[in-house]
């Protein structure tokens, strides 16, 4: 029973695996953006050294490019709940016997493992730029793991933000609102230390921050001094999860 | 177990009031135009929606106290689209049957079952964005069954289907309850496919019962199917009459030396039965005049509305058309 469970939680991050096997087209239309921030942006910031204190720029940035990336994609996942809700699907899935969490769970999965695949893309195009990324299989694995956790508590924002809104205009809007600002409040780019005060108190409240920064420790410099910023990422996407979940039903009202 | 559905809804406007019952083991339509509050209806029972009062019952769980265990027992297909479009039929049988935690071991033999009993085995490594619409309702149908539902439940299932396509999806649907005896509860605004296909009909309108029965207890309510025979030459009307009224389920509704007037309650087995009177009589028959009724007819009679009007008809087409395109 609890093995059918898990199976019907990870059945949905198969159909997104299914799906984008079909059409492979948009992993390439994906890797287009983070390849010119790693290539273009990167290379250039790197040259005029604007940030002496974070070693070689295009590394710095790498993880953050990959957040950048993987973000983007999780917080516009709550799209599909609402293409189908315009469809029957979402009907059929809050009739069937899985609790109501699973559905929230399993595509905050989806949405995390769909995300993830930026992580290959945008480290591979990097290295291929010159930055030095760890070649640890134990550091990249347990790279991929946190994304994959953050990426759920995104998606589950973004499943939240479309159960609330209902329509693809008003998702659209919020989502585009929300993405940039929560980049640039990051330490996607630069180092936290050079913020002003004010975006430097965001920037600690952004989980984007904990990411990039778990990542960064684990992938540039070999570190495992990463459990701070996996409690802090944890409730984050528990927190997260939670509020989707008791919000879900709102979408098909 | 419970042999019954009972539902007691009041939504504003949407519902108000509705009382009925589905009896285990039937075909139930719910019948009614657009907007009379039948897809309400079904997402109240489907425990979508809480009613804003009353309450339904499904094999005696309440849909708002006991939703999972009422969950466990439907199977459902709604309106609009329900499958990846973007997927194989396969792979949505597959997704969903493990959504639906159908056990491993019979997972694949009760996806090929199914598929080749709806006929799409042929079908099913393709992406369901190439089917047609008969093909998708047929799928959609047999991921409902998938979990061997006790209670099916379909809405509009086959709104904007060509007459063939219709068809093949009811034969499909009768054969699966001729095997497996599933209590099938439908909205549908044909009032045809109510007539041909339930056993009982419940004619909604406005989010109130307006009436129910069999269909043919319904067309009752128009006199029922009309037959005109008229002779050769000049009978002895009253004679006649008298003869023929004897025949259960006949009654006259009104005769000269010319012709007879009938109302009777099953033309293809009461007609013969009729004429042989007739001929044993001595009279000979010019022209025999059958006019059926329908449901159109008992909805106009009763609320003075049609059930299906042309224009919504138009517009909905076009949305399913939308909907199919844009995908799951």
């Amino acid at each position: 029973m609890r093995a059918a469970k898990l199976e019907s939680l990870a059945s949905m991050a198969e159909m997104e695996l299914r799906r984008l096997r079909h059409d492979p087209f948009e992993i390439l239309t994906r890797a287009v953006q983070p390849i010119l921030w790693v290539a273009v942006f990167g290379s250039v910031m790197a040259r005029i050294r604007a940030f002496p204190s974070v070693g070689d720029y295009v590394t710095f940035i790498t993880p953050g490019v990959v957040l950048q990336s993987s973000t983007f994609i999780s917080l516009a996942y709550g799209i599909a709940l609402i293409f189908e809700r315009e469809s029957g699907i979402l009907k059929k899935l809050l009739t069937s016997p899985i609790p109501r969490s699973y559905i929230v769970v399993g595509r905050a999965l989806a949405g995390g493992v769909r995300a993830s695949t930026q992580y290959v893309i945008v480290l591979a195009s990097a290295a291929v730029v010159g930055a030095r990324i760890s070649s640890d299989p134990l550091n990249l694995v347990a790279g991929y793991l946190i994304l994959v956790m953050a990426c759920m508590g995104f998606t589950s924002l973004s499943i939240l933000i479309a159960s609330l809104l209902k329509t693809r205009e008003r998702f659209m809007g919020i989502i585009g609102a929300i993405t940039m600002p929560l980049f640039f409040a990051s330490n996607a780019l630069y180092p936290i230390e050079v913020m002003p005060d004010v975006i430097k108190y965001i920037s600690l409240a952004n989980p984007l921050t904990y990411t990039v920064s778990a990542l960064r420790k684990l992938l540039v410099s070999n570190s495992y001094d990463v459990l701070q910023e996996i409690l802090v990422l944890a409730c984050f996407t528990i927190i997260s999860l939670g509020v989707a979940v008791k919000n879900l039903k709102k979408i098909i009202e | 177990m419970r042999d019954l559905v009972k539902v007691y809804g009041r939504e504003v406007r949407a519902l108000d009031g509705v009382s009925l019952d589905v009896e285990e083991g039937a075909v139930h339509a719910l019948l009614g135009p657009n907007g009379a509050g039948k897809t309400t209806l079904i997402r109240v029972i489907t425990t979508q929606l809480k009613p804003s009062s009353g309450f339904a019952r499904v094999f005696g769980y309440d849909v708002i106290k006991e939703s999972s265990a009422v969950r466990e027992l439907i199977g459902y297909v709604p309106q609009e689209m329900s499958l990846w479009s973007d997927l194989s039929g396969y792979e949505n049988m597959l997704i969903y049957s493990k959504i639906y935690g159908v056990p491993r071991g019979v997972r694949s033999k009760k996806i090929e079952e199914l598929l080749d009993f709806m006929g799409l085995s042929d079908a099913s490594r393709r992406l369901v964005r190439t089917y047609s619409g008969g093909m998708i309702r047929r799928l959609e149908i047999a991921i409902a069954l998938m979990r061997n539902p006790k209670l099916l439940i379909l809405d509009e299932p086959t709104i904007g289907l060509d007459p063939g396509a219709r068809s093949l999806v009811w034969d499909k649907i009768s054969e699966f309850r001729r095997e497996n005896g599933v209590t099938v509860f439908f909205a549908t605004h044909y009032m045809d496919e109510a007539d041909k296909y339930a056993n009982y009909v419940t004619l909604l309108n406005q989010g109130k019962v307006v009436t129910h029965g069999t269909p043919s207890e319904l067309k009752r309510l128009v006199e029922g199917n009309r037959v005109v025979i008229v002779f050769k030459g000049r009978v002895d009307g009253s004679k006649l009459s008298e003869i023929i009224s004897g025949i259960h389920g006949v009654t006259i509704s009104s005769f000269n030396d010319e012709y007879l007037d009938l109302v009777v309650s099953d033309i293809p087995t009461k007609l013969p039965a009729i004429l042989e009177k007739i001929f044993s009589s001595g009279y000979s028959v010019s022209e025999v005049v059958i006019r059926e009724a329908t449901l159109d007819e008992v909805f106009i009679k009763l609320t003075g509305r049609r059930i299906t009007e042309e224009s919504g008809r138009v517009k909905e087409v076009v949305s399913v058309r939308k909907m199919i395109r844009r995908g799951g």
